[in-house]
């Protein structure tokens, strides 16, 4: 089994509310997958899902497991950040390591002292007494001494500065990610990960509007810059999107081989931000 | 399993520190007021000094024993009376405080089920607390015993059989273990509305767990002209493990005469009524079903 979670026409209502769309998707061993999508698209809501924190319909199973019903066997195989502000404040730092410890057969203490010690989190400190910052640490410390086949970050770095989320996403993959590790993660921040991701998967509305492989992504969209007849040449090939920049039309291209704009203008390779962008525009239109 | 609850009910004694916290208050200033009246009576004829606890002038044993244990009595119940409101607020904030700071995220993400977490809650506040209670009970009898053995002998008098020699100790705190750990058996069915309004209440859940009590009697009164609820929730005032006492007999004469049985509080306790009282099994079934809907209302609640 290659595919660690494997959805099947899942959809969640909220009353009258879709947040997830009968989506379907899978996500295989060893992929950082990045679900990006606008506020209220349902991202949260699929997470929460997989992580089997609500119920849903359809067909979903993660690590083999049904995740509402067996929620417990597969929380010692996966882990999570839902938010930055989550743990306890009035627990002490050696608090939760005891804890942590008794609860999960897959943690190991010296492990997270080690990462600890690169800190400046004492371990006699209470949460509540550390910076925001330092509290993602110690989380992130204690998710990375977890062995776990899944770890899933719901805007991990929110309300961090730029030194720490640099910080948190190098410790992400240095210290923690191999082959034998999946990651799947949300953030608004997507220029600051999609140099980290694998795979991308685009969702608005609840429905997905993209699920794709880096790779695959450059080899299928193109950007060109171009101006004047290039200009007017490139747009008679049907772009996905248009924007002005300096006096050029940027222009996006779904399904186009790169040789269609020699000689048009500039060519790039989108940038995910951009890509998102032009998605977003076109399922809203 | 036995590893997994242990840290679950750790957890509990860190967050609510007041679960120690309290016993302790409460025996030191047990403590500083048999200090006080020690001092105080130190003014007193001889007699009047040791009348306290180990009293030369009490005629028999049994009456020396029967006043120690008053003492001892009057200390167990101001434990009983703080541990009560203890465990309101206790429960009251066990399911609510992890939504209030949002920490519930952290905790389901680790591999506890939710029935596990609000188990081992009501397990603190069903047994985990009384026991802390009856330790603190303990605790603060044997310092008191010391501190009046102390001043007895400075006083001149024999503490060895004065005090310890009259001491029913055992009794008294088998007995205290007894009534502590059967009264919150009994309370029960409040222990687990308290904890289901915890899971349930969005704010203020001290306002939302008392205000059934005065309101459905308001109602059942206006619409139906009956009392049943008010009956029922009055009813558990009254703990059934007591045997009935005799106080004609302990007043034979004119004169305040107590035989041993009287003075062993052990003696006044009926275990095998408390079982046999159906209202204690149908609490205890109340309290079940509200434990199950606090489950459920965590497991099942989506607004974090």
């Amino acid at each position: 089994m290659t595919s660690l979670v494997n959805a099947r026409s899942v959809s969640k209502n909220f009353g009258a509310v879709r947040a997830v769309d009968n989506v379907s998707f899978e996500i295989e061993k060893g992929k950082i997958l990045g679900l990006i999508g606008p506020n209220g698209a349902g991202k949260t809501t699929l997470l929460k899902a997989v992580l089997g924190l609500t119920e849903c319909e359809g067909d979903l199973s993660v690590l083999g497991f049904d995740p509402f019903r067996q929620r417990k066997q597969l929380m010692q195989n996966i882990c999570f950040i839902a938010d930055v502000a989550v743990l306890p404040r009035w627990i002490k730092v050696s608090q939760i390591l005891d804890y942590v410890e008794a609860i999960h057969p897959n943690f190991s203490r010296s492990r997270a002292e080690e990462l600890l010690l690169q800190t400046s989190v004492r371990s006699d400190a209470k949460v509540k007494e550390l910076s925001k910052g330092m509290v993602t640490q110690l989380h992130l410390s204690i998710i990375m001494a977890i062995d776990a086949k899944l770890l899933v970050l719901d805007e991990p770095t929110l309300g961090l500065d730029i030194l720490f989320r640099k910080e948190f996403y190098a410790n992400l993959l240095n210290d923690y990610f191999d082959e034998e590790r999946t990651i799947l993660i949300t953030t608004h921040q997507v220029e600051e990960i999609e140099n980290l991701l694998t795979d991308v998967m685009f969702i608005n509305d609840g429905k997905i509007l993209l699920d794709s492989s880096m790779d695959a992504l450059s080899d299928t969209y193109v950007e060109v810059m171009a101006s004047g007849e290039g200009a007017q040449k490139a747009r008679g090939l049907g772009p996905i999107a248009e924007t002005e920049m300096f006096g050029k039309s940027v222009m996006l291209f779904e399904g186009v081989s790169r040789e269609h704009f020699e000689g048009l203008g500039e060519i790039r390779i989108p940038s995910v931000t951009d890509l998102f962008v032009a998605k977003i525009k076109e399922a809203r239109k | 399993m036995i590893n997994h609850y242990a840290a679950l009910i750790k957890r509990e004694f860190w967050e609510h520190r007041s679960i120690w916290i309290t016993p302790v208050a409460i025996s030191t200033i047990v403590t500083l007021g048999v200090l006080t009246m020690l001092m105080f009576v130190s003014g007193f004829a001889k007699e009047l000094d040791l009348a306290i606890f180990g009293a030369q002038n009490i005629a028999s044993d049994n009456e020396r024993q029967a006043a120690l244990t008053g003492f001892f009595l009057g200390t167990s119940w101001v434990f009983l009376l703080a541990l009560g409101f203890l465990t309101v607020f206790y429960c009251l904030d066990s399911l609510y405080a992890e939504r209030k700071d949002k920490s519930i995220l952290f905790w389901r993400s680790l591999p506890v089920t939710d029935a596990e977490t609000v188990i081992s809650k009501l397990m603190t506040a069903l047994v985990v607390i009384p026991i802390v209670a009856v330790l603190g009970i303990i605790a603060t009898h044997i310092i008191n015993l010391i501190v009046t053995s102390i001043w007895v002998a400075s006083k001149g008098g024999n503490a060895g059989t004065l005090i310890w020699g009259s001491v029913p100790l055992l009794d008294n705190w088998a007995a205290a273990f007894i009534v502590t750990l059967a009264g919150a058996v009994w309370m029960s069915p409040f222990i687990g509305w308290f904890l289901f309004i915890s899971a349930y209440a969005k704010r203020m859940p001290l306002l939302l767990a008392f205000m059934p009590i005065f309101v459905i009697p308001m109602l059942e009164g206006i619409f139906l002209r009956s009392s049943v609820f008010a009956e029922t929730v009055l009813d558990r005032g009254g703990l059934p493990l007591f045997r009935s006492m005799d106080f004609d007999a302990m007043f034979e004469e004119e004169q305040w005469r107590v035989s041993e049985d009287v003075a062993s509080l052990l003696n006044h306790i009926d275990i095998v009524k408390f079982l046999t009282t159906p209202s204690l099994w149908a609490g205890i079934i109340v309290c079940g079903l509200f434990v199950t809907a606090a489950i459920y209302v965590r497991r099942y609640r989506d607004d974090s």
